[in-house]
C-alpha cells in the first residue's frame, strides 16, 4: 500500500466533506503544524497513466480549492508511508507556507492564442522583396548572393519575432491589468503565438474574463483558447531542492519532534 | 522535438476545439504543481508501462525525460 498525495493545504483540520480519490479511497488530511498534505491510500500499484486517474486527481484538487488554499501536487507523487509525507512537510514547511500565503484567494487562468503564421511570414517576405527591388547589387557574385539570402532570412525571422512581440504586448495589456502574476511563453510553435498563464485574485475573475472577451472581440485573425479557473499549478515556486528518501533518519527525527509538538498548532500562515 | 510535438498538439486542439479540457488538465497535472522529488514519482524504470494514448504518452515521456535528464530514443516508443 502507498500514500498518494493530491495537494498541500493551509489547514491541519480534518476534511469534513467526504471526497473520494483514486481507487475510490477516502481522501484525508495529514497535518503538520498548521498545514496539511491531502492524501488517500492506494492499494494497487499504478502501472499506467489513464484518463480517469488524471481527471480524478484534478477533481480532488478542485474540490479542495473550494474550501482551502491548495498547492496541487504533481500527479503520481506517492509515498511508502504516512511518516514520509510528514518528513516531506517538515522539509518543505517554509516553502509551502510562503506559497500558500502568495496564492491565497487566487486562481490561475490559461490563455492560448493562435495566429496565422504563414500569412504573416508571406506578408513580411513581400515587404522584403519590395524593399530589395529598389536595391541593386553591383557585384552579383555567388558569395554575395548567398550572404544576401542569409541576411534576408535573418531579417524575416527577426521581423516575425518582433511582430509576435508587438502582438503579445497588445494582448497582455488587456490581461495583466487584472492579474497578480503571469507567465508568458512566446511562439512555442510558429502558430502558437502565445501560451500564457495568469494568476488572478478570485474577486477579479469577472474583470479578467471581461478583459479576455474584449481582446477576443478585437478585429483580427487570432484564435483564442481560454481556460480556468484552475488551481495555481504554474505559480508554485519551491526554493528547496527535491527531497529524496535515501535513508529514514528524517522519520525518526520527525517522530521525536511530533511527540513533543502540539499538532493543533494555531500559528497563522 | 518533444516540446515541439506538444506545442503542435496544443495548437491543434486549440484550433479544432477537441479534447481541450483533458489536454489542459494534462498540461498541468502531469507537469506542474508541487514537484517534491523524482524519486517519489512512479519509478522511472517503469516508463515503458506508462501508456494510454499518444497524447498522454507525449506529455508523460516529456516529463519523465526531463526528470531523468536523458533523452528517450523516440517519443513514439511503444510499451513492452
Amino acid at each position: 500500500m502507498r500514500i498518494y498525495t493530491y495537494g498541500i493545504i493551509d489547514s491541519n483540520a480534518n476534511i469534513v466533506e467526504p471526497i473520494s480519490g483514486l481507487e475510490g479511497a477516502c481522501v484525508y488530511n495529514l497535518p503538520y503544524r498548521n498545514i496539511g498534505a491531502v492524501a488517500s491510500k492506494l492499494i494497487n500499484q499504478i502501472k499506467e497513466i489513464n484518463r480517469d486517474d488524471v481527471l480524478k486527481h484534478e477533481e480532488v484538487v478542485e474540490r479542495l480549492m473550494e474550501n482551502f488554499t491548495v498547492l496541487p501536487v504533481r500527479f503520481f507523487t506517492t509515498f511508502n508511508q504516512e511518516e514520509e509525507v510528514l518528513v516531506m512537510l517538515k522539509e518543505y514547511y517554509q516553502d509551502f507556507k510562503e506559497n500558500l500565503r502568495k496564492l491565497r484567494n487566487k486562481v490561475e487562468f490559461g490563455i492560448r492564442v493562435i495566429w496565422p503564421s504563414e500569412t504573416i511570414k508571406n506578408r513580411i517576405v513581400e515587404a522584403c522583396k519590395k524593399f530589395n527591388a529598389d536595391v541593386t547589387i553591383p557585384d552579383n557574385s555567388p558569395g554575395k548572393s548567398f550572404a544576401k539570402e542569409k541576411f534576408e532570412n535573418y531579417k524575416i525571422d527577426k521581423e516575425f519575432a518582433e511582430e509576435a512581440d508587438r502582438c503579445i504586448a497588445f494582448l497582455d495589456d488587456f490581461f495583466s491589468r487584472f492579474s497578480a502574476e503571469k507567465k508568458l511563453e512566446k511562439l512555442k510553435s510558429d502558430n502558437l503565438l502565445l501560451n500564457a498563464y495568469y494568476l488572478v485574485e478570485k474577486e477579479k475573475q469577472g474583470d479578467f474574463k471581461e478583459a479576455f472577451e474584449r481582446a477576443k472581440n478585437t478585429p483580427g485573425d487570432l484564435k483564442y483558447l481560454f481556460s480556468g479557473p484552475w488551481p495555481p499549478y504554474n505559480f508554485i515556486n519551491l526554493n528547496k531542492k527535491p527531497y529524496c528518501f535515501k535513508d529514514f533518519e528524517g522519520i525518526d527525527m520527525l517522530k521525536k519532534e511530533m511527540s513533543n509538538r502540539d499538532l493543533s498548532d494555531k500559528e497563522s500562515i | 522535438m518533444l516540446r515541439k510535438l506538444w506545442a503542435h498538439l496544443m495548437e491543434y486542439v486549440t484550433t479544432k476545439s477537441k479534447d481541450v479540457t483533458l489536454l489542459e488538465v494534462l498540461d498541468r497535472v502531469l507537469d506542474k504543481g508541487v514537484v517534491i522529488s523524482g524519486d517519489l514519482v512512479i519509478s522511472l524504470a517503469e516508463i515503458d508501462l506508462i501508456y494510454v494514448g499518444l497524447k498522454v504518452l507525449i506529455s508523460s515521456v516529456e516529463t519523465m525525460e526531463r526528470l531523468r535528464g536523458a533523452p528517450f530514443a523516440s517519443p513514439m516508443q511503444e510499451p513492452t
